[in-house]
């Protein structure tokens, strides 16, 4: 632009030639100085065509302004001389070219048009023949670039116009005179006057036809760079599409239309400014045309060219705004529900309409089919028109608004259909893609199309509880589909990169709790999925996304199961980063290990849906730390009290110390307090009126302390008593006198999931065995210690336990414990997930094939009944203790036992077990036909493998040594591996394994 | 008419006449010697003879009356400096009917009257005339990458200074060397030939699309197996037998020309244009390209292939009635410029881009001719004048 100033900076051999070009010219420097913006801004070159007016507009201006500029110019002696230069100039000017402005205009033109060529040289001689940068006005961003064409575009389509309307001039001019002059005859041949009529008649022809061809030139030009145009705000849109996707998937991303809506809109307005111009054309054709008429041949090529860039432009620009979504979906649109109402908008981006003229919004739900087996069809019920119409606000755009639509399914929907879909099978619902397509009948300056736009593929359901699947699928087909109207997609849906996954994933917790997923979080989440550590290449199927699970239900279901917590009750804590979420054990461990004692941290349970629980350390006078991590909370326990409140109160008894709560410092180093006080509810203490009537009261967490296990049973207590405390008690349900209590625990309707899946027994699997080897130190009872190494079915046993009140925790093997428990009738509590932990458990001395499958299996699914289903797991453990009792170097090792083992030795054939078996299967048999029976039939290899290790880690002093280990490895294929310990090989125990029926008559 | 200011202007004006400029290039050409160092020559040569160039803008020709074609291409040709470098050397007719009927001459005229003049286009109207007077007709509708044969075989029959005509040569021609092997004997024929644009095809055997410009190229220098009806007649073997044939790069000259087939003749014996999206790079490297077995050459020629885009000819429209435009790169300013004959204007490589063309639009521009400069220009190549 600022032409002047560039040449002013070149060096002194180019400056001495710009001094030569003006030394030698009408128009002295000194004007070109003075008014050199406004000289560069006009068009010289148009207004220099011959029978131009604004030649002479350009000169008079000019002139003006000249004028104007002496005036404003002060009386400096500087300024004096100017004055005096440019007042010259203005007299010169005015007698040399007043009569002639068209000179002057190419004047000017010539002069500017050398300035560049010196300029380019100038500066091609100043960088040494080096490529010049590309001219900073290409560079800049997409948006710059698009308004620079855009505004490009129309002056262009001015300077048509302009050229138009002087072609229309010189037509008018040649016409006039054609019809004046033309006298075709013979009589007037020889005149010399006719002749030369003739002759300027020939001349103006010419004219006509060379302004002709610019014109068409000009057009053609103007097209070419409308398609550049076009292009790129189709990538823009391209673009748009793209992060409308994000938005959908829940990612963050600005899908703001308005921008893109200005830039159609415009550029829609020129080529219908371009459509105007091509018709006017035709028209001055029909009043004169010649041989070779370059209208006649050109002319139709335009507005072919045309016709497709308009209609290619309009197509495009009727898009959804607004996918497929239920009101109350929160961020999740595209699954609909079939009793459920649900809108969707669709805009034209170029907002041109004619104003008589109705145009038609319609829309239609799955146009075409696919051919898929057992496909549904729907009807939308609601009226499925609309009129499209400029609103009375024009910010509105052109949109059509289908709101309160719902499905209705066709009674034949499912039958006859798909019949040339040999062989596949039908789709489940939540993996059927529906399409809502709209049509828009335009018409516009007598263009009319019909336009069309389609939704992305939706998810019809009609319960609820495929919400979850539905958006699995919605997910994924959002996330790999590069055909957004592939309604076959999941006939074979492909994996998806990790990278891309770990994305997703990360905005679904962005979107629901405003926080994404940390790289650690990533990482175990893709070793849970992947099994190992992810790379770039690494890829996630469909069915091990959505279908296989574990534990019984789907990765996806898994973490929808932490999504919907942490939407419920969890946002501010995860948000603000209190929450560590997705911690593998061994990292759990590395994490807490080098921290205070009493360090916590808080994190999602692998093993139940939508469970949090936190883990804590304790470093010991001796020994390796000490991790404990509770049972997982979930949303029915969270509803009736919130984490930070359970954090706050959390309790764990001590042997014969008051409880105290464990929790201290958030990792890594926040006083508990700190972190989670401005969560604390505020305690209502103090009003009288109430306090008057009832005592006041709140709910607080306790745990008793388990004597060697990380897992840690906590138990609710009342600070006073009330009866709703003993409801939320997961293991409340049962009355204190039920001799079913101990074995109760997986029946309480709050665990619904059952303990014996908790986290806890996968930090049990993954123990080592050094861990396992301190414990007895924690117990501080000698006594203890060697009762847990001589009854490897039972290595926990609390001998606290069976003093204290709250003597509540048996773990694991400690069923042979309980009969003595049950002698006190408080206690009462026996850890069922312990029995699934020690199964599991690759050091365990239990063989893990045998227990492992019923009581995790019943466990687990079991609601009520699980009392009685948990059982045989128990019995396991007590035909092991018979069989000790049998074998004559059993009862010698025993020997060194202290008492109370001895005891225990006694106990199952005790009356107290015998009773409590009858009170848990109605009809109980003996005891002794179900050691047999455990024996003899269960697992022959069990007896065996238990006297060897019970040897061995007697002779090791409990130490458990990889030797036995690898000894129950051998014959167990399902032995997780110590490394991978995380999930995978649970599931299958229990899959593949019947469960454990003990018939009533063997209790006899 | 309003040239006629225009000249007048001209007139009062310092400028430098063609003569100066010739004294110019002797003088840069006395210099050249003297510089002893290769790169720094290419540089002042390219600055010298921008220099020529540089003095005007692109300037736009009228259209006579379907000369889009012809037009693009001569912008293609004056724009391209080594070859106006050549143009200014030629010898001038003695005859003024010589001069008339003289193509090589007539564009010289035009390059000094589009140069010269202080118009925003000049109309090649002697040019045309002379080209009607070699059976190039006027207002006919021309395939570019014919005439542009024709324009090149004119240039170089009229062209009387052998040494001219040799430069013209190493400038556009591509030597290949021809195989044709009989499948059962060992009967090899091996012949080399020259092209002037190689005629890439954007289908292959099956119809199916190429990609991209690299993939015409390997599907050009691709093997071919001449069976069942192709048989040859094997000297050898007495009988028609069937043949491979394969095509191996030998040379490629400073300017290569591709020729993209856009048309489709189908058996409808109607032409249909393939507007489908073929992008071509803006730097192409043979070698990369190329397989090591379709080339017959050695490394130093290698070296040298190595490409960047100099222009584009473009066409808009159906087989029977279209417009072509052209997009230049000018080697002085390094600059993109669209040519729709009188009018012209820079542009961007998004432009250009947008000739790639694109499946469902097909009244659009569609790159047909592609015109790669060298990187790095060579000396003269000795071998070339032993394969013409």
């Amino acid at each position: 632009m600022a032409q002047w100033q560039e040449v002013q900076g070149l060096a002194n051999t180019y400056l001495e030639q710009v001094d030569q070009l003006y030394a030698g010219s009408a128009l002295p420097m000194a004007v070109r100085q003075s008014l050199a913006a406004w000289i560069e801004s006009q068009n010289w070159r148009q207004a220099a065509e011959p029978l131009c007016s604004h030649a002479r507009i350009l000169f008079h201006s000019l002139l003006v302004l000249l004028g104007e500029r002496v005036g404003s110019l002060g009386s400096d002696r500087e300024d004096l001389t100017l004055k005096h230069n440019l007042r010259k100039a203005h007299r010169e000017l005015q007698a040399e070219f007043q009569e002639k402005p068209e000179r002057f205009a190419n004047l000017v033109a010539n002069l500017l048009q050398e300035e560049r060529r010196i300029l380019r040289l100038g500066q091609a001689g100043g960088q040494e023949g080096s490529v010049p940068a590309p001219s900073p006005a290409l560079e800049g961003g997409r948006e710059q670039q698009i308004q620079r064409r855009l505004a490009e575009f129309h002056t262009a389509l001015q300077e048509a116009e302009r050229a138009f309307r002087h072609l229309e001039d010189l037509q008018d001019a040649f016409d006039f005179c054609f019809k004046v002059h033309y006298r075709p005859g013979e009589e007037k041949n020889r005149d010399p006057a006719y002749l030369q009529e003739l002759q300027s008649l020939q001349a103006k022809l010419q004219n006509l036809d060379r302004q002709r061809r610019e014109v068409l030139a000009q057009m053609q030009q103007l097209l070419g760079r409308s398609e550049t145009l076009q292009e790129l705000l189709q990538q823009e849109l391209g673009g748009w599409r793209t992060r409308q996707q994000h938005l959908c998937l829940g990612g963050s991303a600005d899908t703001n239309l308005r921008p893109l809506e200005t830039w159609f809109t415009e550029l829609g307005q020129g080529l219908f400014q371009l459509r105007q111009l091509l018709r006017a054309l035709g028209d001055l054709r029909q009043k004169v045309t010649y041989a070779r008429d370059p209208l006649v041949a050109e002319t139709p090529l335009l507005e072919q060219r045309l016709q497709e860039q308009l209609t290619h432009l309009l197509k495009s620009a009727f898009v959804v705004e607004q996918q497929p979504s239920t009101p109350n979906a929160g961020k999740r649109p595209l699954v609909l529900r079939t009793t459920g109402k649900f809108s969707t908008r669709a805009r034209l981006l170029v907002r041109l309409q004619d104003r008589n003229h109705r145009m038609e919004a319609r829309i239609h739900i799955d146009r075409n089919p696919p051919n898929i087996k057992g496909f549904r069809r729907f009807n939308i019920l609601t009226s499925s028109s609309k009129t499209l119409l400029a609103g009375d606000n024009p910010q509105e755009g052109l949109i059509c608004d289908f709101q309160y639509l719902t499905l209705k399914e066709q009674k034949d929907s499912r039958a006859g259909k798909g019949k040339g879909a040999s062989g596949e099978g039908p789709l489940v619902v939540t993996e059927e893609l529906h399409l809502i397509t709209f049509t828009l009948a335009y018409a516009c300056c007598g263009l009319e199309l019909e336009l069309e736009a389609t939704t992305l593929p939706f998810v019809i359901i009609s319960n609820n509880n495929q919400f979850s699947s539905a958006w699995a699928s919605i997910l994924w087909f959002n996330m790999l589909s590069s055909d957004p109207k592939a309604q076959q997609f999941f006939s074979s849906p492909p994996p998806a990169p990790w990278p891309r996954l770990a994305e997703v994933l990360s905005w679904q917790f962005q979107s629901v709790a405003e926080r994404g997923l940390s790289r650690d979080n990533l990482l175990m989440l893709a070793k849970k999925l992947l099994g190992s550590k992810p790379s770039p290449n690494s890829t996630v199927a469909w069915h091990k996304f959505s279908k296989d699970g574990a534990s019984g239900f789907s990765f996806w279901a898994w973490l929808d199961g932490i999504l919907g917590l942490l939407q419920e009750h969890l946002k501010q804590l995860w948000k603000n980063g209190l929450i560590l979420g997705f911690v593998s054990r061994k990292q759990e461990e590395k994490l807490l290990k080098s921290k205070r004692t009493g360090t916590f941290l808080l994190r999602f349970s692998e093993s139940v849906l939508g469970g949090v629980t936190f883990t804590w350390v304790e470093h010991n006078e001796t020994g390796p730390p000490t991790f404990h991590a509770v049972e997982p909370y979930t949303a029915s326990e969270l509803v009736s009290l919130a984490l930070p409140d359970i954090i706050r109160d959390y309790h764990m008894s001590l042997e014969e110390k008051n409880p105290e709560n464990p929790l201290k410092f958030l990792y890594p180093n926040t006083a508990r307090d700190e972190a989670f006080g401005p969560y604390y509810s505020q305690r209502l203490e103090g009003n009288l009126s109430e306090s008057q009537k009832y005592l006041n009261r709140r709910l607080i967490r306790v745990s008793s302390r388990p004597p060697n296990r990380r897992q840690t049973e906590e138990e609710l207590q009342a600070a006073t008593e009330n009866l709703e405390t003993l409801q939320l008690q997961p293991r409340g349900q049962g009355t204190p006198g039920d001799l079913g209590t101990p074995l109760g625990v997986p029946t309480s309707p709050g665990t619904p999931h059952g303990v014996a899946s908790s986290p806890g027994t996968l930090q049990m699997v993954a123990m080592s065995p050094g861990t396992l080897q301190v414990t007895p130190g924690n117990l501080g009872t000698p006594q203890t210690l060697q009762m847990v190494a001589t009854s490897p079915g039972t290595p926990q046993v609390t001998p606290g336990s069976l003093g204290t009140l709250q003597g509540v925790t048996m773990s694991p093997g400690t069923l042979q414990v309980t009969p003595g428990n049950l002698g006190t009738p408080q206690v009462g509590t026996l850890q069922p997930p312990g029995l699934g932990t020690l199964q599991l458990q690759p050091q365990s001395l239990e063989p893990p094939q045998v227990t492992p499958g019923a009581p995790n299996l019943q466990g687990t699914l079991q609601v009520a009944p699980g009392a009685v289903q948990v059982l045989p797991g128990g019995l396991q453990v007590l035909q092991v203790a018979s069989g000790d009792l049998g074998t004559p170097q059993g009862t010698a090792e025993l020997g060194t036992l202290p008492a109370e083992l001895r005891d225990l030795e006694l106990l199952p054939g005790g009356q107290d077990m015998q009773e409590l078996l009858q009170g848990l299967q109605a009809p109980s048999g003996t005891l002794g036909t179900l050691g047999t029976l455990g024996v003899a039939e269960l697992m022959p290899d069990v007896v065996a493998t238990l006297e060897e290790s019970l040897e061995e880690s007697l002779e090791q002093s409990f130490q458990l040594s990889p030797g036995s280990a690898a000894l129950l490895a051998q014959h167990d294929p399902f032995l997780p591996q110590p490394e991978d310990s995380a999930l995978p090989a649970v599931p299958s125990l229990f899959t593949d394994l019947p469960p454990l029926h003990i018939d009533a008559s063997d209790f006899q | 008419m309003g040239q006629t200011s225009g000249h007048q202007e001209r007139s009062e004006k310092p400028e430098v006449a063609p003569s100066k400029v010739m004294e110019a290039e002797i003088e840069v050409q006395n210099k050249k010697e003297e510089t002893k160092e290769v790169k720094a020559k290419n540089q002042k040569l390219i600055s010298v003879f921008g220099l020529a160039d540089l003095k005007n803008e692109a300037i736009g020709l009228y259209n006579l009356g379907q000369s889009c074609c012809l037009n693009s291409l001569l912008q293609v040709f004056l724009m391209n400096i080594h070859f106006t470098r050549i143009l200014r050397r030629i010898t001038v007719p003695p005859s003024p009917a010589q001069r008339r009927s003289n193509v090589p001459y007539q564009m010289l005229l035009l390059l000094e009257k589009m140069q010269s003049g202080k118009c925003k286009a000049v109309g090649p109207t002697e040019l045309a005339c002379c080209l009607s007077e070699h059976r190039v007709e006027l207002f006919v509708q021309h395939d570019a990458a014919q005439l542009f044969l024709t324009l090149w075989n004119l240039l170089k029959k009229q062209m009387k200074k052998p040494e001219l005509v040799k430069e013209l040569r190493d400038l556009y021609t591509i030597c290949i060397q021809e195989h044709v092997a009989c499948q059962k004997c060992s009967f090899e024929v091996k012949s080399k030939s020259t092209m002037l644009t190689l005629p890439l095809p954007v289908l292959d055997a099956n119809s199916h699309r190429l990609k991209t410009l690299e993939d015409c190229l390997q599907y050009f220098f691709h093997p071919e197996e001449l069976t069942g009806q192709n048989m040859c007649f094997c000297q050898q073997c007495g009988r028609k037998t069937p043949f491979l044939q394969s095509m191996k790069l030998v040379h490629l000259p400073q300017t290569l020309t591709l020729h993209l087939k856009r048309f489709c003749f189908e058996r409808s014996s109607r032409t249909h244009k393939l507007s489908h999206s073929l992008p071509f790079p803006q730097e192409l490297d043979l070698r990369q390209v190329l397989a090591e077995s379709q080339c017959q050459a050695d490394d130093n020629e290698k070296a040298t292939w190595h490409y960047e885009l100099f222009a584009v000819v473009a066409h808009s429209g159906s087989a029977s009635c279209g417009h072509y435009c052209a997009y230049i790169r000018s080697l002085t300013d390094c600059k993109w410029y669209c040519f729709n004959d009188s009018e012209v204007c820079q542009v961007s490589w998004d432009d250009v881009k947008c000739t790639y063309g694109r499946s469902n639009l097909y009244w659009r521009e569609t790159a047909y001719l592609l015109f790669y400069m060298k990187k790095h220009p060579q000396q003269p190549w000795p071998g070339l004048s032993g394969c013409l």
